[in-house]
């Protein structure tokens, strides 16, 4: 009687129809993406500043990255591009089914993402004996403001990183499920774009 | 070539790149024509990143669509206040003032 006036069962109707691979997918998760988007907005106000103070003193933006260490900045950028390789070897690594290869990329990436911090403090040292302190001018508080944010997002990305290491360790991603470790892999890369594009604007161009 | 070698080589041109950006930056008397060089490095690091490491080619199209506009929009920018620093000055001089 019950059977009788049900809905019919779900497995009746046809399966929809897969995407076109056009519309594409969400590598990792919504949610991640939400925040990639908060973070590129946030940049992007940034940066605004930036080209705002540098149409208003030229002068002082093209002497400026003579004053920063261009090897510093290089190492930034070494040390992240590296870092962001290993992941995606990571991530690789996963869906081939290489749980331990996976861990040990991800590690490798920890070690040379922890590079970033470790040069900034080079840095700052270097910087404060050359007097290049928040008294330096419109160019060098530019600079502060926006690599200083630029390095709270890569400690983010590090406690991440520590995150799907242990969940990597404790077995709780899969071939199948590991949307953690691709939405991590999202974030960091594109902390890594943004880096791609600070360094040109502080250290190289005149 | 497998998906891990061309990651590989990914890698080892981004760092290339890097490099060679690098040393553009030891020029003091660097002109219109090296920043333009140095945008378009910036955008062609961007997109190695977004395409292979970020892997945007199969990304749905907003997202990819608005990354890629942000990784282009920068180089555009670097150029345009290069070259029409003056008039982005006279704009904004509202803000400075």
């Amino acid at each position: 009687m019950t059977a009788s006036l049900a809905f019919p069962e779900r497995t009746n109707v046809p399966d929809p129809v897969p995407a076109p691979a056009a519309a594409g997918r969400i590598p990792g998760s919504k949610a991640m993406w939400v925040g990639i988007f908060c973070e590129l907005t946030e940049f992007a106000l940034l940066f605004a500043v930036y080209f705002v103070a540098r149409a208003h003193h030229p002068e002082a933006f093209r002497a400026g990255p003579g004053q920063l260490s261009l090897a510093a900045g290089t190492g930034y950028t070494l040390m992240l591009l590296t870092s962001g390789w290993c992941v995606a070897r990571a991530l690789h690594s996963m869906r081939a089914a290489r749980k331990a290869a996976c861990l040990r990329w991800l590690l490798a990436g920890f070690v040379f993402g922890l590079g970033y911090p470790l040069i900034k403090v080079l840095e700052l040292r270097w910087n404060f004996a050359h007097g290049l302190d928040g008294s330096g001018g419109v160019f060098i508080i530019t600079y502060y403001y926006l690599s200083f944010t630029h390095l709270v997002h890569v400690f983010w990305g590090l406690l991440g990183m520590l995150w799907v290491m242990a969940r990597t360790a404790g077995g709780a991603y899969t071939v199948a499920e590991h949307a953690g470790l691709e939405a991590f892999a999202c974030y960091w890369h594109a902390t890594d774009i943004l880096w791609l594009m600070i360094f040109p604007l502080f250290y190289v161009l005149r | 070539m497998s998906g891990t070698r061309k990651l590989d080589l990914v890698w080892l041109l981004l760092v290339l790149l890097s490099v060679a950006g690098a040393g553009l930056g030891g020029r003091a008397d660097a002109g219109f024509g090296v920043t333009v060089v140095v945008a378009l490095v910036m955008g062609i690091k961007v997109r190695l990143v977004c395409d292979h490491f970020l892997e945007l080619g199969s990304a749905h199209r907003r997202i990819r669509l608005a990354v890629y506009g942000f990784g282009y929009g920068m180089p555009l920018l670097v150029i345009l206040t290069s070259a029409f620093g003056d008039t982005l000055a006279r704009l904004t001089g509202a803000l400075i003032a």
